[in-house]
Parts: structure tokens; C-alpha cells; sequence
């Protein structure tokens, strides 16, 4: 009860900018009606500015008032004269609102450094902008934060850098959160940039394949889509583009790219949770990582990264013929999802996307495979289906630790593979 | 008519599907494998002949799956509800006017998983999948997990549970966001999916299958002497669409008695079309397979 009246001041405080300090809140008892009339008295004096919480009614009943700070020797006088019993509730008014507040923004703090950041909770887009600053400051010889564009509703599209240095190494690509409901794999992504920080220098493969290459890692790859599952619709998968002469919003990312665009595998309907969009790369999320990836020109590995279904696949989506590299992506996906296996005995299943999920067109590493880039793989991290996207905050940690262990496979392999 | 009408064939998720199935009136299709793998994912090449697009991928687990949403809703039991561990043999033979008949042996395991308890059920089926129209046919039998008095007894103890729970529930999304289930609130999760169940089962065809996703709202919960009126809306999940589809669902259930559904499925906006809705309603068979 005080604190909803206290919160109600500090709104008036926040708003009107007033300052309490010296305020006391006084509670008094009254024995009689004529004490009560009193009181009614005081009530009416202007000047005295007193502000009653819980007003004059029946004797017996207290009565909370605030009292300003020059106006309260004057009350507690014409209170002793008149018998009136009181008790001072709160000695400093503005005291107890600034300790509330302190409180209220501790409760939301931002984490002061990625070492503090909770990785077992699930945050918002302004927190995980906010960790990507803190890393790269943290560890500016290693991370850098590029800005591959804007999302439709101007959100700016951020990759995280992982280099030791060189000019335009041979970089793995990997990116997390391209369907904004899958909540996990952002939350991972945040997870595997800490990780690389921590391991540089500790782990011997990671270090290895820092020496020689870059990491690119993409953590929110669809921000808008994010944004609306915070703010609106948990379940939210595609961007939040319009689409002339629907009602209905959003393009399916993983539909949209340049690899049998519009073939069997995708849904023309603008309402649909597939629908490609109207042209490939028509999305900008999907256009800024086409223009980086071909800007770049060395990338030697992709990962995009999903829930659910436990999964590893590599192309193809749109058709049943096998990859030209089909029995090396095969072998190399068997033995990470052993490596993932490894650590909590979560099984993953393997084989190409058409054939281990169903058929899909338009999909990213169908794409990414066209431009040479070998080694194009798409997770399905946890679960099967008992809470699928609405994977426990508690799981998060271990799905990251253990797809991390398949993701260095995958690197691994690639830096002592070069082509 | 099938519950979803997609524009021409060009862009269902299976491609060309009436002329693929006249290509082979008898398949045979053994799956050996341990639990991790069994559907074409590792190890040798596929059977000759069989073209991967032909056969959606994963028909097997399909079957399962459907099987096993009519095996939970037909036992009517929230404690006892069981999931898919791995397929371990199957076979489906494919008329191309009628649909497709798979015959599967798969293992099972607890819905809700007990800390080292390990209980892997083991089932068989007979589930056929008429061409494009949902509630596939099925007979299954399972092996016994739990003694039915124990069942029952487990399911009175839920359904007292439940009757303490404070009416009306404060409770908007269970999951939450994060994935949070209050303890408290497991068994109304269980109930729900158990409902579900009947519903994922009806609208489960050899190209769609679900999952559930969260409970949207709770428009009612009356415990009652002798039922439990439970009237929800859910969210199921929809594979290989990736549609969300909400439903509501009406449900009476008492440990023991067979349950009763009622629901009301909300379908995708299309260009053309209002959004059409889907219905059903069924009483759960008094007798029950399990030995």
C-alpha cells in the first residue's frame, strides 16, 4: 500500500519535477469527531500545501497526510495543542523515493561487462546491442562490430568481427536469429561470441583457426523480427516488411535467397509463414548479407543457424539431386553432430535439408553453396517439439555449449581444408 | 476437402504430388537403425529406385507421430502421455486412389521426462493416410508402461491438484515467453495437451503434421465433482508450412472416463479466400487396446 502511494508521488515527482526533500508523511489518530473536525480545519488551509494520502473520515480511522518540509513545525504544533496523537510514517519523503528508484533501475541494470551479462536468460534487442559494444570494447584487438545495413524499419543490421589480423582472411560465416521466433539461437549467438573471446589463446583449434582466419558472426539477423516477438507476437518468424496489396506482413528469410527462388518449397501467399517475397533479395536482411558475402569474396564457410528439430543439413532444399560435395558435407556433419552429442547425449539427426526436413526453395546455404562456399551447413538446434520455440531459458546454456562443439568441428575441418 | 487449399501444385511443399504417386502403386521401404538416425539420414544410400521426392521424407515418423497423438488421446490419461523416441521399422504401401498405408514398430518415451526414470514404451501401427484428407486411420497397440491403477491413481492426484488451483486462473500464456511453466500449472499443460492430442491427430495428413506450441489463453476452467471443463486456445505448430494455427478447444475430462473434445481451428488467411474454419468433436472409445 505505501509503496503504491510512494510510486505514485515519484510519478508526480518524475512528471512535475517536484522535490520532496525534507517531506515527512505523518499518520494521526484521532479519539473523537471533534478531533476529526480538527483535522478538517488543517485540511483547509491553503498554505500549508499539505497533501492527505488517506483523508479525515470516521475517529479511529488514521489519517496519512504529507506534510512539507516548512509547513511542519506549524502542524505539529496545532497538533499537540489539540491532543491529536501522530506517528511520522516516513522522515524524508524524497529519501525514500530516491532509494526506490536506485532500486527500480538496478532491477533492469545493464550488465556492466560481458562477464556479469546473465547468458541464460533471453534478451531483448536493445540488450544484445548493448553486449556487442561491451565485448568489442572488452577485447578491441580481437572483435570489431561491422554494420552490414539497415532492416526495413531501420533497425541497423550489426556483424560481429573475430580476427587476428591479416587482409581479408578466409572467414567462416555464422549467423543466429534469421527466423526472430527461434529464440535460442540468438541467445547461442550470444553465447558463442563470449566463448570466442574466452577461448582465443586457451583452446588450441580455436586459437588455430584464429590465426589463420576470420569469424563473422551475425547475431540478430532479422532485428525487425525480433523486435515484434518482444513486443507483440512471441511466435513472429519472418520480417516485418509490407507487401503491396496484402494485408499481410513479412517475407520469409530463408525463402528468399537466389537458389530456385520461387520453385516448389516456398508459398506465394503473402500470408503465409514461406511466402517468398516478390523477387529474391527483395528483403534487405537477406540483400546486405548477399552484398557482404560477395563483397567479401573468401568466405569458406556458412552456418546459419535455426530451431527447432535437432538437425544438421547441407544443400539441397529446392531439389532431391545430391551436392557435388554431398559424401564430404555428409561425413563432416556426422562427425559434429557426434562432437554434439558428446557433451549431453542431444541427438541430432543429418542429411540434406530436402531429404532430413522437406523440401524448401529460396533457402540460404542452398544459395551460399552456389557461390563456392563449400561448406554451407543449417542447424536445427533444441528441442523435437516438447517446448520448440519456447525452449526454457534454463536450456539455453547447454544447447549453445554443445552446438559450439559442432560448430569448431565444422571450423576445424574447413582450416585444414583449404580450397 | 482437405483443410488447406494451396495455390497450384507449382508451390506446395511437395511439388508435383498426384503424378509422383502413380509412379509406384507397391513400396517397400525397411528402416533398421538405432535411435538416432532412422530416417535416411546416415549411413547408405536410400533403396534403389526410390526417389527422394517422391516419398515425403520422414513418412515414417509422420505415421508414428500421428499414432501416437491417437494413442494419447484415445488412453485419455494426462499422466501417461507418451512421445516419439525413434522409428524402428516400417513399411508403407502407397494405392494411389486411396492414400497410403504405413505398418511401423517405434519406441516411445514418458511426455513428461522423470528424472532417471528410464521408460521406453514400445508400439506398433497400422496407420492409413487417405490422399489429402486429414484423420488418418489408426490402430495401434503399445506396450504397458505403467500398471492402469497406478495410471488411474496418478491421474486422480493431478485431478486434485487441479482442483485446488484458484479460480479463475490468473494466467495468460503458459509457456511464457521464456519457456517458464510454473509448477503449478504443469497439469493444466498436460490436460491441454491431452486435448491437443485428439485435434493434432484429426488434422495430421501424410504432408502435415504438429506440434504444440503454447497455450494462448484460458477461457475457462470449471472443476467440477465429476469433470474437469476446461475451455482453451492453443497454438500448434505446423509442419512443413511452419504456420502457427490457433485453436480452441473444448474438453470434459475425469481420471478414468473417456474424454471429451470439441475444437475450432482458425485457417490461413489466403489471397482469395476469408479465412475458412475447421471443426470437430469426438468422444473418446470406452475400450482401451493397451495390454
Amino acid at each position: 500500500m505505501r509503496g503504491l502511494l510512494v510510486l505514485s508521488v515519484l510519478l508526480g515527482a518524475v512528471l512535475g519535477k517536484e522535490d520532496f526533500s525534507g517531506h515527512q508523511v505523518l499518520r494521526l489518530s484521532t479519539a473523537d469527531a471533534a478531533q476529526v473536525e480538527k483535522v478538517k480545519e488543517l485540511e483547509d488551509l491553503e498554505h500549508l500545501q499539505l497533501d492527505f494520502w488517506r483523508g479525515p473520515a470516521q475517529p479511529g480511522s488514521p489519517i496519512d497526510v504529507r506534510v512539507p518540509f516548512r509547513s511542519i513545525q506549524a502542524v505539529k504544533i496545532f497538533l499537540e495543542a489539540h491532543g491529536i496523537g501522530y506517528t511520522t510514517m516516513i522522515e524524508d519523503v524524497q529519501a525514500l523515493l530516491d532509494e526506490e528508484q536506485e532500486q527500480m533501475f538496478a532491477f533492469q541494470a545493464r550488465a556492466r561487462s560481458s562477464d556479469t551479462f546473465n547468458y541464460a536468460t533471453y534478451h531483448t534487442l536493445e540488450e544484445i546491442y548493448g553486449f556487442m559494444d561491451m565485448l568489442v570494447a572488452e577485447h578491441p584487438q580481437l572483435v570489431s562490430k561491422l554494420q552490414i545495413g539497415n532492416s526495413y524499419e531501420g533497425r541497423p543490421i550489426y556483424v560481429l568481427k573475430f580476427s587476428t589480423g591479416g587482409e581479408n582472411r578466409p572467414a567462416i560465416w555464422i549467423d543466429t536469429g534469421i527466423h526472430s521466433r527461434e529464440w535460442v539461437t540468438q541467445a547461442s549467438g550470444v553465447w558463442f561470441a563470449k566463448k570466442i573471446t574466452q577461448d582465443y589463446g586457451q583452446d588450441s583449434t580455436l586459437t588455430a583457426i584464429l590465426d589463420s582466419m576470420d569469424i563473422l558472426l551475425e547475431i540478430v539477423t532479422n532485428p525487425d523480427g525480433f523486435a515484434f516477438t518482444h513486443s507483440k507476437n512471441r511466435m513472429w518468424r519472418k520480417t516485418r516488411s509490407l507487401t503491396a496489396g496484402s494485408s499481410c506482413v513479412g517475407v520469409d528469410p530463408n525463402r528468399n535467397w537466389d537458389a530456385g527462388f520461387g520453385m516448389a518449397g516456398a508459398s506465394s501467399n503473402p500470408c503465409s509463414e514461406t511466402y517468398h517475397g516478390k523477387f529474391a533479395n527483395s528483403e534487405v536482411e537477406v540483400k546486405s548479407i548477399v552484398d557482404f558475402v560477395k563483397n567479401h569474396g573468401n568466405i569458406k564457410a556458412f552456418i546459419s543457424i535455426h530451431s527447432y528439430s535437432q538437425l544438421l543439413l547441407y544443400p539441397y532444399g529446392y531439389k532431391a539431386e545430391a551436392a557435388p560435395d554431398r559424401d564430404e558435407l555428409d561425413q563432416l556433419a556426422k562427425s559434429a553432430v557426434t562432437a554434439l552429442a558428446s557433451l549431453y547425449g542431444t541427438k541430432f539427426k543429418y542429411g540434406s535439408i530436402i531429404k532430413a526436413i522437406y523440401q524448401a526453395s529460396g533457402s540460404t546455404i542452398d544459395w551460399t553453396y552456389s557461390q563456392g562456399i563449400k561448406y554451407s551447413f543449417t542447424f536445427e538446434l533444441r528441442d523435437t517439439g516438447r517446448y520448440g520455440f519456447l525452449l526454457p531459458a534454463s536450456q539455453i546454456v547447454p544447447t549453445a555449449q554443445e552446438t559450439w562443439l559442432a560448430l569448431r568441428t565444422i571450423m576445424e575441418h574447413t582450416l585444414q581444408h583449404p580450397y | 476437402m482437405p483443410p488447406r487449399r494451396q495455390p497450384p501444385p507449382a508451390s506446395g511443399p511437395w511439388g508435383p504430388r498426384p503424378a509422383v504417386l502413380l509412379l509406384a502403386p507397391l513400396l517397400l521401404l525397411t528402416q533398421q537403425g538405432v535411435a538416432a538416425a532412422p530416417v535416411g539420414a546416415e549411413g547408405p544410400e536410400d533403396s534403389p529406385g526410390l526417389q527422394d521426392a517422391e516419398f515425403p521424407s520422414g513418412l515414417l515418423q509422420q505415421a508414428a507421430r500421428a499414432a501416437l497423438h491417437f494413442f494419447n488421446f484415445r488412453a485419455g490419461s494426462p499422466s501417461a502421455l507418451r512421445v516419439l523416441a525413434a522409428v524402428l521399422e516400417g513399411r508403407a504401401t502407397v494405392n494411389p486412389k486411396k492414400g497410403c498405408q504405413v505398418d511401423l514398430v517405434f519406441t516411445t518415451d514418458h511426455y513428461n521426462p522423470e528424472v532417471g526414470e528410464e521408460h521406453l514404451g514400445k508400439c506398433s501401427a497400422r496407420v492409413f493416410f487417405r490422399n489429402q484428407k486429414p484423420r488418418p486411420a489408426i490402430n495401434v497397440t503399445c506396450t504397458r508402461l505403467i500398471e492402469k491403477n497406478k495410471r488411474q491413481e496418478e491421474d486422480y492426484l493431478l485431478y486434485k491438484h487441479m482442483k485446488q488451483l484458484k479460480t479463475p486462473l490468473d494466467v495468460t500464456s503458459i509457456p511464457d515467453s521464456h519457456g517458464h511453466i510454473d509448477p503449478s500449472l504443469r497439469p493444466i499443460w498436460d490436460l491441454a495437451f491431452l486435448g491437443s492430442s485428439y485435434v493434432m491427430w484429426e488434422k495430421t495428413t501424410q504432408f502435415l503434421h504438429y506440434y504444440m506450441a503454447q497455450i494462448s489463453s484460458v477461457n475457462q476452467w470449471k472443476t467440477n465433482d465429476d469433470t474437469i471443463d476446461f475451455d482453451y486456445t492453443v497454438l500448434l505448430h505446423e509442419f512443413s508450412t511452419q504456420e502457427i494455427i490457433p485453436c480452441r478447444i473444448h474438453l470434459g475430462w475425469y481420471p478414468g472416463k473417456p474424454l471429451k473434445v470439441k475444437y475450432h481451428c482458425q485457417e490461413l488467411q489466403t489471397p482469395e479466400e476469408a479465412s475458412g474454419t475447421e471443426e470437430g468433436s469426438a468422444v473418446a472409445p470406452t475400450e482401451l487396446n493397451n495390454f
